[in-house]
């Protein structure tokens, strides 16, 4: 039997800063995963963009920490993570996006994000080459940007085997002994694990671990793709998200990453419910024809490789965070809808501040994420 | 002049500019081979560390070979020579150009069949026949712009058995006899030109065809010929411009008729290194010698000896060292191993070559075949793809896939037991050696056959007019060694066909002299009346003999040599020696720089073999996957050459290969251009 303080379920873009934040504070931390190498379920599929101008005040708070993580890694600790500033970019192509966008300005603001609307003559200059029939300017964000996945899972793995955190992979959970109302072991396919705190970071697999509890968490998976290209030249500058609705699909996006390749995904929809991770044939003549309206220019890079992962969807979009209630000492950090790779940092910090320090300024932040709400809001912009 | 090839002249010319340069080529040749003819080994400047890269494989695999053409990066071994182009070394990254004209819009090209047959080599046109056969329709693509696969560079004549794989013919011009017969099918469409991308998760393919355009191909079953890509191997400088594959210089040579080399070595013995010796002699390429880490030649004894006799060197338990050089290979190094595969540096010796050829195996290209099975298709691989073995196997295996599929689509199709058997002979390990008997030499022509290994090979049995040659053995099929039976008509034909050149024609003339016939696939250097260098079986000089007579067989393009040789040596003497050994020598002190970490693992990325085990040992990797973190695996390839290397690698870092999760292989296996996916319609 291990002994733990802390155990962390979920060797992923949100255990892991969890659990280093955690063990920064002294605590004896192990995380536990069935995959045989960090980051391997879905932080390998994220497509690396990070951003702190979301809509609600939980996930700008959180990623306002993230960005400012991140941007540090390589001058503090000598991790190179590619974060590559580039910015947001939304275009509008029409009235309705116009509307949808600058709507959505004035709460960022408010939130002291560096967001605003640009002119077409701008966004020419951020990505030379766009479609300027139509363009009526968009929403840009200069501060946010991307860093690797794989890179950054690696940066924290390293700091979290500095930090004295554990790692115990290839482990499936098989089940949990309670007593008075507290988890008091955790058993895997090859060993058991004791400690006061349990984390549950564990994506898109939260419902089965929650219904081992007689929990209902209400996260259901959903499958995006995603692909890669050749690198080139850096040709343009930010994260650009097309938020028009296409022919079965809702928007996509696409940016140039710090190795000069261009990622790209697509919303399918309707969307696609399930955990299967194989690539369809359907993905990339719809994708590549969606950016080549908007951005002809690159017809002429190839792309190298494409892959699909998983969302894991919450019905209100926003992500679970918080204690369980019941078992007492069950944390839920779950359901980031497909945004785990970018709160992952910021998470890490706030939850270590609750769990090990005890802190109540995190209070708005909990409340707008804790899994007994109502889920009937809707995400603004996803 | 190519002994065995006809070089084709009046060749349209092509006119293209190389970094400003003007330069002249052959319309339709692959640019990789225009840039080789005119002297170009530099194709890419690597961004990391501003190192030269010249063509690996030349089989549109590895990517090492990209250039830029036109403005855009493309791999040149792939890529056909137009007149007018601009090609351009890569430097770096390559630029995007600014073609901002609106988007033509998209179509989605669908095509069905009952089964897909990758590749068009000699399982695959076998397979199709059969499937053809049968009645299934077949859609054949193959990623060349001719059929054949890997028939088309194997000017050799075939072993195996002439009923069944038409032993004894050169597998370019079997390459023809399947492609005639299988144009002649309705039932078969064929795609040349075309490349599967990816088998997606709802059956369908995606095919790249001439770079250009896109297509999805519904079926219903799925034949793996994709034959297999050769090993790279780790060692410091094996990416200088001059380190090829073994295939890829066969490649050029044979196929694209350019000589990429005026003196090479090869790392290997198996019959691909020996062919790719007897090859490069061919074209009049000094090769300086073959070294193999194990106390054995790998490949057939009789392509060894063969070798042996041409006046090529084998060092038998030796290992490259390194290949160095400013900028392209200048020279190589290698020596002696011990008893655990180490390198005795003190036995170095090195050698003054322009060009290395790496010749350690092949791996099947076989990764569609997982991909296939885990999505639940019916999915069967055949030839190399399947299992690494000669070209005759592979085109019985072709026919046995073929059945399988269609059993696994329901039809009822009877087994053939006899498919299985011969392709078991077929593709069978050579066997034991034999001690021949010393013939006696009598007044009349009598064959003397130097094949002493169990090899799966009977044309000489098939060929003779009076039945005069047998196998005889234990093994009761084509592993049988040949015997002379007697009655022998003295027509030459049994020393024409063998493709080991194993076999000799002998009559005594008077008490003191002999004629003996050489079979000589080499063009002549020599006349009537003038003295040659005549050897033993495995290659030691015995005599000069003089030339009597020079003939062609034109049926199997083989001249035959009449020499005039003394009695005693007449049984012995196996062949002429074509290169002097003195001419191929070490030079007198070896001078290798030896650091062993240096050898690049990953070549689109280019990571050292020290970097990967650094990071193995830091961060104490199990899982393969963990090495895209410092980007192995994540370049154009796809991990594709570089992934068959991974057991060494962790078994160098301490690590239990058997313990190591398996690297992800993800679609695409090609890049391929967006508008290309989205067939964008680019008219004016």
């Amino acid at each position: 039997m291990h002994v733990h303080d802390v155990v962390v379920m979920g060797a992923g873009s949100i255990g892991q800063p969890i659990a280093l934040e955690l063990a920064l504070r002294g605590l004896n931390v192990a995380i536990i995963d069935r995959l045989s190498a960090p980051g391997r379920g879905q932080n390998r599929a994220a497509i690396g963009g990070m951003r702190a101008t979301h809509s609600d005040p939980a996930k700008i708070e959180i990623c306002t920490r993230s960005l400012d993580i991140v941007k540090r890694m390589e001058s503090e600790h000598g991790l190179p993570v590619d974060w590559f500033q580039g910015g947001y970019l939304y275009p509008a192509y029409d009235p309705h996006t116009e509307h949808v966008l600058k709507s959505l300005l004035t709460t960022q603001q408010e939130a002291g994000l560096d967001i605003a609307w640009v002119d077409a003559e701008t966004i020419y200059e951020l990505v030379p080459g766009i479609v300027r029939n139509g363009l009526r300017g968009g929403n840009y964000s200069p501060g946010d940007g991307s860093t690797s996945p794989l890179k950054l899972s690696l940066a924290y793995s390293l700091l979290c085997r500095r930090a004295g955190v554990s790692y115990h992979m290839e482990r499936e959970i098989t089940g949990f002994r309670l007593a008075e109302d507290r988890i008091v072991r955790i058993d895997t396919s090859r060993d058991s694990f004791s400690c006061g705190t349990i984390i549950d970071a564990t994506g898109a697999g939260a419902r089965t671990i929650g219904a081992m509890l007689g929990l209902d968490i209400p996260v259901f998976p959903e499958s995006h793709e995603a692909g890669i290209t050749e690198p080139a030249r850096r040709f343009f500058q930010p994260m650009v998200v097309d938020i028009r609705p296409g022919p079965d699909s809702a928007n996509y996006y696409f940016y140039q990453n710090k190795e000069n390749q261009v990622v790209f995904c697509l919303t399918p929809d309707p969307a696609i419910p399930g955990t299967d991770q194989d690539c369809t044939s359907a993905f990339l003549p719809q994708v590549t024809s969606r950016m080549m309206g908007i951005y002809p220019r690159l017809r002429n890079l190839r792309v190298r490789r494409t892959w699909r992962g998983l969302y894991p969807m919450t019905p209100d979009g926003f992500p679970i965070v918080g204690p369980a209630g019941y078992p007492e000492n069950l944390w839920l950090a779950v359901g980031m809808c497909g945004q785990g790779f970018m709160l992952g940092p910021g998470l890490g910090q706030i939850m270590a501040d609750i769990i090990a320090d005890g802190s109540t300024a995190h209070q708005e932040i909990l409340g707008q994420l804790k899994l007994q709400r109502d889920f009937s809001g809707e995400e603004k912009l996803k | 002049m190519h002994p065995v090839l006809e070089v084709p002249s009046g060749r349209p010319r092509a006119c293209f500019h190389f970094d400003g340069k003007p330069m002249v080529g052959v319309d339709g040749e692959m640019v990789s081979s225009a840039l080789v003819a005119n002297g170009i080994r530099t194709f890419s400047i690597h961004r990391r560390g501003s190192s030269p890269q010249g063509i690996f494989c030349a089989n549109g695999q590895c990517s090492q070979c990209t250039v830029v053409i036109d403005g855009h990066p493309r791999k040149s071994c792939v890529t056909a020579l137009r007149d007018g182009m601009d090609i351009r070394t890569l430097r770096h990254l390559p630029h995007l150009p600014p073609d901002d004209r609106s988007f033509g819009g998209s179509r989605v090209e669908t095509r069905t069949c009952q089964v897909l047959v990758i590749g068009g080599g000699p399982s695959g046109l076998t397979a199709s026949l059969e499937l053809a056969r049968l009645g299934i329709s077949v859609l054949l693509v193959d990623d060349k712009d001719h059929l054949g696969g890997k028939l088309l560079l194997q000017t050799h004549k075939f072993f195996g058995s002439i009923e069944d794989c038409h032993a004894g013919t050169r597998g370019i011009d079997i390459a023809r006899i399947l492609e005639n017969e299988l144009r002649t099918r309705t039932k078969v469409q064929v795609l040349t030109n075309a490349s599967v991308v990816g088998i997606f998760k709802d059956r369908k393919a995606g095919v790249l065809i001439n770079g250009d355009s896109y297509l999805l191909v519904d079926f219903q079953g799925l034949i793996l010929a994709s034959g297999a890509r050769e090993r790279s191997l780790i060692f410091p400088g094996n990416d200088l411009p001059g380190v090829y594959g073994a295939g890829a210089f066969q490649t050029l040579l044979n196929r694209d008729l350019v000589a990429p080399a005026k003196r090479v070595f090869i790392v290997g013995s198996g019959n691909v290194g020996l062919i790719a010796a007897y090859h490069a002699l061919q074209a009049g390429i000094c090769v300086s010698g073959i070294a193999d880490i194990l106390p054995e030649p790998s490949g057939y004894k009789v392509h060894a000896s063969k070798i042996k006799r041409m006046g090529v060197p084998i060092y038998l338990g030796h290992t490259i060292l390194c290949a160095e050089g400013e900028g392209r290979v200048e020279r190589i190094s290698i020596a002696q191993v011990d008893s655990d595969f180490n390198p005795l540096l003190d036995t170095a010796k090195t050698f003054l070559v322009d060009t290395l050829l790496v010749a350690v195996g092949l791996t099947p290209a076989d990764e569609f075949h997982d991909t296939a099975s885990d999505f639940g298709f019916p999915v069967v691989k055949a030839g190399d793809a399947a299992e690494i073995a000669e070209a005759s196997s592979a085109m019985f295996g072709g026919r046995m896939a073929a059945l399988q599929v269609a059993r696994r689509l329901g039809l009822s199709v009877a087994e053939e037991p006899s498919f299985h058997e011969k392709m078991e002979v077929l593709s069978a390990r050579p066997g034991p050696l034999h001690k021949l008997p010393a013939p006696v030499i009598g007044d009349d022509f009598q064959p003397v056959i130097h094949c002493d290994q169990e090899i799966p090979c009977d044309p000489c049995t098939s060929v003779c007019p009076v039945h005069a040659i047998e196998l005889e053995g234990s093994n009761r099929n084509i592993l049988d060694l040949p015997r002379y039976l007697g009655g022998c008509t003295g027509c030459a034909m049994c020393i024409a066909v063998c493709p080991g050149l194993a076999i000799t024609l002998v009559r005594r003339l008077d008490r003191q002299k002999a004629l003996v016939v050489l079979a000589h696939e080499y063009i002549p250097t020599f006349a009537p009346g003038d003295a040659v260098p005549l050897v033993n079986r495995e290659g030691a000089l015995l005599q000069h003999g003089t030339v009597q007579k020079i003939r062609r067989n034109k049926k199997y393009g083989t001249w035959l040599i009449h020499v005039q040789v003394p009695l005693e040596d007449a049984g012995a003497i196996a062949g002429i020696r074509i290169q002097d050994p003195s001419l191929v020598a070490p030079t007198p002190r070896a001078i290798p720089d030896f650091i062993p970490e240096n050898g690049i693992l990953c070549r689109c990325e280019r990571i050292t073999v020290g970097e990967v085990l650094e990071h193995i040992r830091k961060f104490q990797v199990e899982d393969a996957n963990d090495l895209k973190q410092i980007r192995v695996g994540m370049g154009a390839c796809g991990g594709k050459t570089c992934s068959v290397l991974l057991p060494r690698v962790f078994a160098m870092a301490g690590v239990d290969w058997s313990r190591v999760t398996r690297g992800t292989l993800r679609p695409l296996s090609v890049e391929v251009p967006m508008k290309a996916i989205a067939n964008e319609d680019q008219r004016p």
